[in-house]
């Protein structure tokens, strides 16, 4: 068995007062697409910037490719891609500075798979040459995307990446992932509220709650074991969404 | 003959089913049902995945389920096929079975819905005759 690409023991983080995480342990395997659940609050962001090294932890460690990630070598960080919760992109750049910009931070760069996702998602010269913040949110959303996808990240990270984007706008960003993300073994930990798209991609799923995963596995796995198993009786078959209801209470 | 897949399958998302099993039941039903004979081939993993935008080990994992069932079998250089065995339509009996988790849900609300057995059959008495 291969060393785990994330591990997280004992993890804690506060703000001011408050118990974000706390004793958390987390192990992620090469080619895993998780799904990470939780209620809003929960902590599903804080967790996302600890794993990454964005957040300094108040306890415990973060192993990323086996490495500390307090001090994470540069060719381990080039195979990381992030997609924030809120794009953090430079507003004052245009879409092609930015992704120049960062072409030239990055050895491994996929110029063809940037080209194809900027067409296939609707960014004509227009909008390629407007300032960033001048974009909509949920255009943003897909720069953030594609950005983070450039590079033919290792690992992906992904803090709730479709949440600015129509129906439409998913689903072409759900396909990439099938047929340009997971294809190729990458590893994969998404956010979402939306567990309709949720279930299309994640084999696995893990709930955040109480500051520490309370429970993960295959979601096949969890979603026929609580209808086989719930109370010892035949229960009512369940979906993901009664099953996030039922764990997050 | 290849099916297309968006011909061949559809999943439900939000449903108690997962979308592994929605795909074998469908296989089930078309290769009892006679729309896939002895031979036939299937879409690739890739094809389907990249189709209904899901996983491609959900897609595999309900052809390896089917195969190891006998009704499906892995053919060099082609992918899946369905197997010889399942050619015969199966028994009437048998392809009634392959009803049961679809009635069992519609079962199910009916009761939630207090709705006496009367009018739940001569709904369904009435749908079935409706042209399709």
């Amino acid at each position: 068995m291969t060393a785990p690409i994330i591990q997280m023991r004992d993890v804690a983080k506060y703000f001011g007062g408050a118990i974000v995480l706390s004793s958390l342990d987390w192990e992620v395997r090469q080619g895993q697409v998780i799904g990470l659940l939780g209620r809003n609050g929960a902590g599903k962001s804080t967790l996302m910037e600890c794993l990454l090294g964005l957040r300094e932890l108040d306890g415990g460690s973060v192993r990323l490719f086996g490495e500390d990630v307090a001090a994470l070598s540069d060719a381990s960080r080039a195979r990381i891609g992030y997609v924030p919760q809120k794009s953090n992109l430079f507003e004052w750049m245009t879409p092609l500075q930015l992704l120049d910009y960062f072409k030239a931070m990055y050895p491994r760069w996929n110029a063809v798979k940037v080209d194809a996702l900027l067409e296939r998602w609707g960014f004509d010269a227009l909008m390629l040459a407007k300032p960033i913040g001048r974009l909509s949110g949920g255009e943003q959303q897909r720069l953030s995307i594609i950005r983070a996808l450039a590079h033919d990240p290792e690992l992906l990270v992904l803090d709730e990446p479709v949440s600015s984007l129509d129906p439409a706008g998913r689903r072409a960003f759900l396909a990439e992932l099938v047929d340009g993300v997971i294809e190729r073994g990458t590893t994969v930990v998404f956010s979402t509220h939306i567990l309709t798209d949720l279930e299309r991609v994640a084999l696995d799923v893990a709930f955040l709650k109480g500051g520490r995963i309370a429970l993960q596995g295959p979601l096949d796995e969890l979603l026929e074991g609580a209808r086989n198993t719930l109370d010892g009786r035949r229960a009512e078959p369940v979906s993901l969404e009664d099953l996030f209801i039922e764990v997050t209470q | 003959m290849v099916l297309q897949p968006p011909q061949l399958f559809s999943i439900v998302t939000g449903s108690s089913e997962p979308i592994y099993r929605q795909l074998v039941e469908q296989v089930r039903r078309l290769v009892a049902g006679g729309q896939l004979a002895a031979g036939d081939e299937l879409p690739s993993v890739r094809e389907v995945a990249s189709m209904l935008a899901v996983n491609p080990m959900t897609v595999s994992k309900a052809y390896s389920l089917l195969e190891a069932e006998g009704l499906l079998a892995r053919r060099r250089g082609l992918g899946m096929v369905v197997a010889e065995q399942s050619s015969a339509q199966g028994s009437s009996r048998e392809r009634a079975e392959l009803l049961r988790p679809t009635l069992e849900r519609a079962a199910r609300e009916a009761r939630e819905l207090e709705l006496d057995h009367a009018t739940v059959l001569a709904l369904f008495t009435h749908i079935l005759k409706e042209p399709s």
